[in-house]
């Protein structure tokens, strides 16, 4: 007997986390459009959330402002994490970048300043669900510019050859570099973000498993289009509210089999859905095209 | 002083047999298996029930226990990895696919298990403390350091002596030209992770018997560590990854005791970074460009 | 059968509302999985007995309690969720929990904005909780009202003048402990020789107690949940420290004897939860809880009490289960007999009861006397 807008209230914390992710998301796949699985998101999320946090705490900044400072200063920290940590390849880059992580954790764990574990609280709610989603619209639109521009051209054959793409003329350096820093701009909003909408923040937090979830919304997504993460977002942060209420009515306790399910799930995805969730209308019309062929 | 030492001594071993099962699979695949840290609680786990519900002793509960967790490496390899060999971008869905397994493995263990902590029971291993020194050691901490040792020299043993070794080192140079030599690319690679997962199901159980704790959990606090030692030992190299697992232990001891705990896991990340910055490959790594 | 349609066409609308209705929901926001599985499994088991007993008991005809449990997943996020679906979907009268503190400063402040009462009964951060407003009460014990008289007692029993302490910096239940604890040395003139920290997931402690080890402390101060408890104790005395352990609220569960073995032995601990207490309260709470096969520990007592308190409320408030009675019934609760001890709430509704100082015999806990 719930009306629509019991119904709005009980979720409309999910939909505004689905928001926060998608720009997590994002943030992970700036630079897995070039070719570079950076883990360092999680740290960088840490760092726009805390000093957001902290500028609210204590100054009387207005809202902007304060998230302007969130995705400024994780991009301060960037750019020298980024030099020489982007001239390592592949796998050797996607530890570097845990590591960096793990160090922000523990760096908070053990400030006094901001509580250390405890973090900091009684943050008021500035962020609302339409803020959230006035900054994802933001970020889908810079990344869509960069779609049929010349720098995303250099990105995309980045991707695919890098040696070639700097035979070619393109900076790559710089055009890696850029798109690290915007990945980390990304992060420190959500943070922001999510520091005023949660009314706290603890290095908890932000660990290892938190990028990790970044990651896994990106490749559950899909990472051929930059429609992709968000995607992946939504699903994988709807997916244990769903588990929620269908587990109700089919009588799953709450607990390890919901978990379960959640690892079932992604597994699914990750061998039958190669190119991610938003493959799925192209293998609906395939399959639709070769069933008419007879 | 000593003491120290031996805590390092001791810490290192479970790290660096940990860390080999990693660094095998890296080498072999390119991929980090990050279900490695959930198979080596699961096989600390078998062990603990072949002990607390069927009695047996240690002895004989050990054997099994590896030889669970390497099946469980074939299990995982079956469906997780198999299915993605030769797609674009199988690091990564390799990556994210050990994960949703790794899930799996836990969510079974908390729904068996429960979440609390459990130990062997008492008894289970004579204990005896002897004094070297002013330190103190005790009999199992002896009796693990020599396990792993003999399991070391027989992995060493079987990568350098055996068909199969010479097999899997092909893989690890180039699945492409193994093939085109007749190698079955699949069976080596089961083959690599059943040795992996077994070496991760020994340290499991040497580190549950060794620190009387295990829970579903356990396997987060080695996780990170383990990569930190395969990146200084070098990825892919096995004396490797068990001289810089000594080398890690030592330096998380030597930590503590100087600057105090708190800047512990710091120090090894440190580490990590300098190692990553200065010398990637390593200790021992090979500076392999990997071929397709 | 026209008897039985009409019952079902009745009951089915007073499952819907819990307003005025004569079922009273309760929502029990607990991490049944996630990093603190092991405390929301143990309140679970708290909480399903105490709503049994109370039901069974019919001290609150012709109401019923009933809870209804979901699993945060030892996440914030969750923890939000779990409480908007309870209070705009599910419509409970109260929230019971969550289990961290953490998720508490996250999810509290929707109860408040809500009108919804919530009963902490595991959050010991000393700020944040009980801060959020007037709709956020806890039963739970902070450490500040747990451990100075530990150390007191302790101290004027073994008269050391130095002390080691270990500490986990990383959870904030252990960490507020370690706060506590260094005052309460400070100011009872022990001095600290030296202070070594470890993380939740750390197993191996023999680093950071052989540091301790060498500096020769009169007693070993420890502020460390039961999972690392055990191990602690144990590596403790296998490395040869042979002196005199004190632990907070963590230690206190049967978990840690049973893990520790005879380590345990002699080891002191500061507690909320007095589990040897011969009041009526108390036994009848373990032999409720043995009946289950549940060994319970300080979290399953302090759940259990939760509902205990609640149940108290709703008697208070004239036997009315609605929001608003229950948070005005918390304030009218006076020296409740619950497994805690006589239980009441401090105007800044924490928790008041005495608490205890026990010590480890036999591999049982007994009273400090």
């Amino acid at each position: 007997m719930s009306t629509l807008g019991d119904l709005f209230l009980t979720y409309q914390s999910v939909i505004s986390f689905v928001g926060i992710d998608a720009l997590l998301a994002l943030s992970v796949y700036a630079t897995l459009c070039c070719g570079q699985l950076s883990l360092a998101n999680a740290g960088f999320m840490a760092i726009g959330a805390y000093a957001a946090a902290l500028l609210t705490l204590h100054t009387k900044l207005p809202f902007a402002a304060v998230l302007l400072a969130s995705a400024l200063a994780p991009a301060v920290f960037a750019v020298p994490l980024g030099l020489p940590v982007l001239r390592l390849r592949g796998i050797f880059l996607a530890i570097a970048t845990i590591g960096f992580g793990e160090v922000v954790r523990l760096a908070l764990v053990n400030w006094d300043y901001t509580n250390g574990a405890l973090g900091l609280v009684a943050i008021p709610q500035r962020a609302q669900l339409w803020t959230i989603y006035l900054v994802l619209v933001i970020a889908l639109f810079l990344f869509s510019r960069l779609r049929g521009s010349k720098i995303g051209y250099a990105l995309e054959s980045i991707r695919e050859d890098e040696t070639a793409a700097r035979t070619m003329g393109i900076n790559t350096t710089l055009a890696k570099l850029s798109m690290f820093v915007f990945g980390a701009a990304l992060a420190g909003v959500a943070g922001g973000l999510e520091a005023h909408f949660t009314f706290m923040v603890a290095p908890s937090g932000y660990g290892f498993s938190r990028v990790v979830d970044m990651l896994v919304y990106a490749v559950v997504g899909g990472v051929a289009t930059y429609l992709g993460p968000p995607v992946g977002a939504a699903f994988m942060t709807l997916l244990p509210e769903v588990l929620r209420g269908l587990g109700e009515s089919v009588g799953l306790a709450p607990g390890p089999l919901r978990l379960f399910v959640s690892g079932a799930i992604l597994l699914a995805v990750v061998l039958f859905l190669p190119n991610g969730i938003i493959s799925l209308p192209l293998l609906f019309a395939a399959v639709r095209m070769r069933r008419e062929r007879g | 002083m000593g003491q120290q030492a031996i805590n390092g001594i001791f810490l290192g071993r479970i790290y660096a047999l940990f860390a080999v099962g990693y660094t095998l699979v890296f080498g072999v695949l390119d991929i980090i298996n990050l279900a490695h840290q959930a198979i080596f609680m699961l096989g600390a786990f078998c062990a603990l029930v072949l002990v607390g519900e069927l009695h047996l002793s240690i002895a004989v509960a050990f054997p099994i226990a590896v030889l669970f967790s390497g099946a469980l490496g074939i299990l995982l390899d079956r469906i997780a990895f198999r299915p993605l060999r030769g797609r674009a971008y199988s690091n990564m869905s390799g990556l994210i696919s050990s994960i949703a397994v790794a899930t799996l493995f836990e969510a079974i263990a908390l729904q068996f298990f429960g979440p609390d902590t459990s130990r062997f029971p008492f008894g289970t291993f004579p204990e005896r403390p002897l004094r070297l020194g002013g330190a103190v050691v005790s009999t199992l901490q002896l009796c693990i350091v020599a396990i792993s040792v003999v399991l070391m020299v027989v992995l060493t043993y079987l990568l350098r002596r055996t068909r199969l070794g010479r097999q899997i080192r092909a893989v690890a140079e180039s699945p492409r030209a193994a093939r085109i030599l007749g190698i079955d690319v699949d069976r080596v690679i089961a083959a690599s992770f059943f040795i992996s997962s077994a070496l991760g199901g020994a340290a499991g159980v040497l580190f549950a018997l060794a620190f009387n704790s295990l829970s579903p959990d356990i396997g987060r606090s080695v996780e990170l560590k383990g990569l930190a030692v395969i990146i200084l030992g070098g990825m892919g190299s096995v004396p490797g990854a068990v001289i810089a697992g000594f080398a890690i232990g030592l330096i998380e001891v030597f930590t503590v005791a100087k600057l105090g705990s708190s800047y512990r896991d710091a120090v090894s990340f440190a580490v990590l970074f300098l190692v990553l910055l200065i010398r990637p490959r390593g200790l021992l790594g090979r500076v392999a460009l990997r071929e397709a | 059968m026209h008897r039985l349609i009409e019952l079902v066409v009745l009951a089915a609308p007073v499952s819907f509302a819990a307003y005025g209705a004569d079922v009273v929901k309760v929502g029990a926001a607990l991490s049944m999985t996630g990093a603190a599985a092991v405390y929301g499994t143990a309140q679970k088991n708290g909480i399903q007995a105490a709503v049994d007993d109370v039901n069974q008991s019919g001290s609150l005809k012709p109401l019923r309690v009933e809870a209804v449990f979901d699993d945060d997943g030892s996440k914030k996020e969750q923890g939000i969720n779990v409480f908007q679906k309870f209070i705009n979907q599910t419509k409970v009268s109260a929230i019971i929990g969550p289990t961290l503190s953490t998720t508490a400063t996250a999810a509290d402040p929707i109860a408040q904005q809500s009108k919804v009462p919530v009963l902490a009964i595991s959050n010991t951060a000393p700020t944040g909780i009980t801060d959020i407003g007037d709709y956020i009460w806890r039963d739970s014990l902070t450490e500040a009202q747990v451990i100075p008289g530990a150390i007191k007692k302790a101290h004027a029993r073994l008269g050391f003048k130095t002390a080691g302490v270990l500490y986990g910096n990383d959870d904030v239940f252990t960490k507020a402990g370690y706060d506590v604890m260094k005052k309460a040395l400070e100011s009872e003139g022990v001095q600290i020789l030296e202070t070594q920290t470890f993380a939740k997931p750390d197993r191996d402690f023999n680093a950071q107690l052989t540091a301790l080890k060498s500096k020769n402390p009169g007693i070993l101060v420890v502020s460390a949940l039961a999972d690392n408890a055990a191990s602690i104790v144990t590596q403790a005395r296998q490395l040869g420290y042979s002196g005199p352990m004190l632990g907070g609220n963590g230690f206190n569960s049967p978990a840690f004897i049973k893990n520790a073995g005879s380590a345990a032995e002699g080891v002191l601990v500061g507690t909320a939860w007095n589990s040897s207490s011969q009041d009526a309260a108390n036994q009848a709470f373990l032999k409720s809880m043995r009946e289950r096969g549940v060994s319970p520990d300080q979290f399953t007592a302090q759940a259990y009490s939760g509902v205990l308190i609640i149940a108290e409320a709703i008697k208070k408030a004239g036997m009315k289960g609605g929001r608003e009675d229950i948070k005005a019934g918390f304030a009218k609760v006076r020296d409740l007999p619950t497994p805690l001890g006589k239980f009441s709430f401090t105007p800044a509704r924490d928790a008041q009861h005495d608490p205890s100082v026990q010590q480890v015999k036999g591999g049982k806990f007994e009273i400090l006397q």
